[in-house]
């Protein structure tokens, strides 16, 4: 039976797949901490960091590069795509939705708002960076094998997503959990109108809530645009699939969409060696699905003030 | 507690709608081209418009790029040479390669009152369009919708100047076993009406050869680790793709990344210099391609043809230009016997009666729209570009 002998490399391969994802759930799953909807636009965000980091590289190393010059270049245009990414999250909380917060409008209309910026942002990349693959300069040898974990191969690549996501996992939690801003998106998590009578300024935390996801979503597309590739729809389902995982850890919950993220990666990968590549998205559907039912809730439960 | 899992909900049935949505919004992003000045099909102040109906965005553009680029070619050089009583107009429409922007596309054209169309480029926009067309009674030619059933689905004005999968299919599994000495193949398709109907002539011709075969389909994306790992696992000597560059060139960079060895190959579909950028040259060396199309830019006879396309263009012909470009003259061959005022049914009729010597092949076609002959031809990426190695017949002995 070829899953046996997958089984390692199918959990490598599933848990880079799946901190990729946990990375972008965080921006979906902080914004509805703090506001209760669901930031649809946030895919973007991600689409536009990839595009940005790749251009960051490319505009220094246009023919590639190898050794300590590649690591600088990653970090490189992990910056580069995060402060996008963060740029990106910022006109679009101002633009998308400040307006209507001020107007006091239904949940509805954010939702339309998100959807729309969402259109409005993937067609204007289209617009100007081609419809094509966008692909990054070589920064390392993608065949060569660092080592081995039972009978998984290391690559680069899978060290570079899987290394770079825990360390951005392990900053956010401190974030939130060990600042003063953290304690401030917590507070306005938990009960915004009381948060802002203790001297929040709940505007404010808003804004850099979206931005913190921003900055994640941007390192994360250029990690995904630097080792598959950047396109304008590449938000599109990386974007589902992380809402799916912030769902199934329990939406607002910050180490639950960690969780959520990961697990879905890995079942992902199981589900499409034991099925077959069309069962892909039926799994992880299903998975869903039954954690709904089960634990309506998500599998750590849902707030961010109560939970993280 | 409970109003805030109805707001999940609310969030997931958003989820759910996103792909609908898809479907509905950015239907118009084609513009009409600046050409486009009469709409009416007769001859009203001495201009005919034609349409043309392929992917201009989203889904491997290039293709359709490539194809409308044709379709220009062969309507300067007619309205230069004064060859019919009146101007050649062409009406583009963006169907972004899918089947659920088909229709609108399809109407698009219709409502701007085209004599007939070169298109739709994809086999699932063709389906989808062709049922259009049919009840507007207007022509409608294919460079490169080569799904075998349709011209089994009673689509009484279509037409393709290309040989369908099954074709493409049994030949690229003969050369694969035969000529490329593959014992285990494993096939994977992209789930698209194509890339199914592609993989469905491969299989069982390939087990008819003697091969093993594993089949697999997925979904397009750009993240193909998890696939590749598994069809490592199959240790096959062979990966033949059924789908298109956009992903193919995603795909072999995950094969060899991955530390796949063994040959791949894909049809025509990924047939196109786009996907050697994407994999990266390395990945890219070696790789096959199968396709029923000819190669202008190799061909001494197109010489003319390259070069006339180069300076419209901008670009070198890529896949299909040569079949859109003998689509659109074949059209016109057939316009030169109706008169100065054509009418759409009149030129339905003619073009099935069509004997055309065209660039890539002659243009004839079979009661069902299929164009006579069934050349397929080998290609492999060789330092980095495209080579055309012969046809199959020839290779396989």
């Amino acid at each position: 039976m070829s899953f046996f002998h997958n089984f390692w490399q199918l959990t490598v391969d599933g848990l880079s797949t799946g901190s990729l994802y946990a990375v972008i759930a965080l921006g979906y799953t902080l914004v509805y901490g703090v506001l209760q909807l669901i930031n649809f636009a946030h895919s973007e965000v991600f689409m536009f960091g990839g595009f940005a980091g790749i251009f960051a590289v490319r505009g220094v190393a246009p023919g590639g590069a190898s050794g300590w010059t590649s690591v600088g270049l990653i970090f490189w245009g992990l910056l580069c795509g995060a402060l996008a990414g963060g740029l990106a999250a910022f006109v679009l909380e101002r633009t998308a939705y400040a307006p209507l917060r001020r107007r006091g409008a239904p949940k509805l209309a954010y939702l339309i708002s998100a959807i729309g910026a969402s259109y409005f942002a993937f067609n204007l990349a289209g617009k100007e960076f081609g419809r094509q693959n966008v692909n990054g300069p070589t920064l390392y040898d993608d065949r060569s094998v660092l080592f081995h974990v039972f009978s998984a191969s290391i690559r680069i690549r899978t060290v570079l997503i899987f290394g770079v996501a825990i360390v951005m996992l392990v900053l956010l939690d401190r974030l939130v959990n060990a600042t003063r801003l953290g304690k401030a998106i917590r507070a306005v998590a938990q009960d915004a109108d009381t948060a802002s009578l203790m001297g929040i300024n709940v505007g404010r935390v808003i804004v850099l809530t979206f931005v913190v996801g921003g900055l994640l979503a941007g390192a994360g597309g250029f990690l995904y645009a630097q080792v598959f590739s950047a396109s304008y729809t590449m938000g599109f389902l990386p974007g589902i699939k992380a809402f799916t995982a912030a769902v199934l850890g329990g939406i607002g919950n910050v180490r639950g969409a960690m969780l959520g993220g990961v697990v879905l990666g890995v079942i992902e990968s199981y589900g499409g060696d034991l099925l077959g590549g069309n069962y892909v998205d039926v799994v992880a559907f299903l998975v869903l699905v039954l954690v709904l039912l089960f634990r309506p809730s998500g599998l750590l439960g849902e707030r961010l003030g109560r939970a993280a | 507690m409970r109003q805030r899992t109805r707001k999940i909900s609310a969030g997931i049935a958003g989820a759910m709608v996103l792909p609908l949505a898809l479907a509905a919004c950015g239907s118009s992003s084609a513009k009409a081209s600046p050409s486009t000045g009469g709409s009416s099909a007769a001859a009203s102040g001495g201009s005919v418009t034609i349409g043309f109906q392929g992917p201009l965005s989203v889904n491997s553009p290039q293709l359709g790029i490539n194809g409308l680029d044709g379709v220009k070619l062969a309507i300067k050089q007619a309205n230069d040479a004064k060859t019919l009583p009146y101007t050649l107009k062409l009406e583009q429409s963006d169907d972004q390669g899918t089947p659920d922007q088909g229709p609108t596309a399809a109407n698009k054209l219709v409502d701007a009152k085209v004599l007939a169309v070169i298109g739709p480029m994809f086999s699932g926009a063709t389906k989808a369009s062709e049922p259009i067309y049919t009840q507007a009674g207007i022509m409608s030619v294919s460079p490169s919708a080569t799904n075998p059933a349709l011209t089994t689905l009673g689509f009484k004005t279509f037409f393709r100047v290309i040989a369908p999968d099954t074709i493409q299919g049994k030949a690229a599994a003969d050369y694969v076993v035969k000529g490329l000495k593959a014992k285990k193949v494993f096939s994977l398709d992209d789930n698209s009406d194509y890339g199914t109907g592609l993989s469905h002539a491969l299989e069982p011709q390939l087990k008819a050869d003697g091969a093993t075969v594993t089949h697999d389909g997925i979904d397009p994306t750009k993240n193909y680790t998890s696939e590749a790992t598994k069809i490592i696992g199959a240790n096959p000597d062979a990966v033949y793709y059924s789908g298109y560059y956009g992903e193919f060139g995603p795909l072999v960079k995950a094969l060899r990344g991955a530390g796949y060895k063994g040959i791949v190959i894909s049809g025509d579909g990924s047939n196109d210099d786009q996907f050697i950028k994407d994999a990266g040259a390395s990945n890219a060396e070696g790789s096959y391609l199968t396709c029923a199309c000819g190669d202008a830019n190799s061909d001494p006879k197109a010489a003319t043809f390259v070069k006339d396309y180069t300076t419209l263009n901008g670009a070198a012909p890529g896949t299909y230009s040569g079949e859109a470009y003998d689509a659109t003259n074949a059209l016109i061959q057939v316009l030169k016997g109706l008169g100065a005022k054509p009418t759409a049914s009149a030129v339905v009729d003619a073009f099935k009666k069509v004997d055309f010597k065209g660039l890539t092949k002659q243009i004839k076609f079979t009661d069902t729209g299929e164009v006579e002959g069934n050349a397929v031809y080998i290609y492999q990426v060789k330092n980095g570009k495209r080579v055309v190695l012969g046809l199959v017949s020839d290779l396989v002995k």
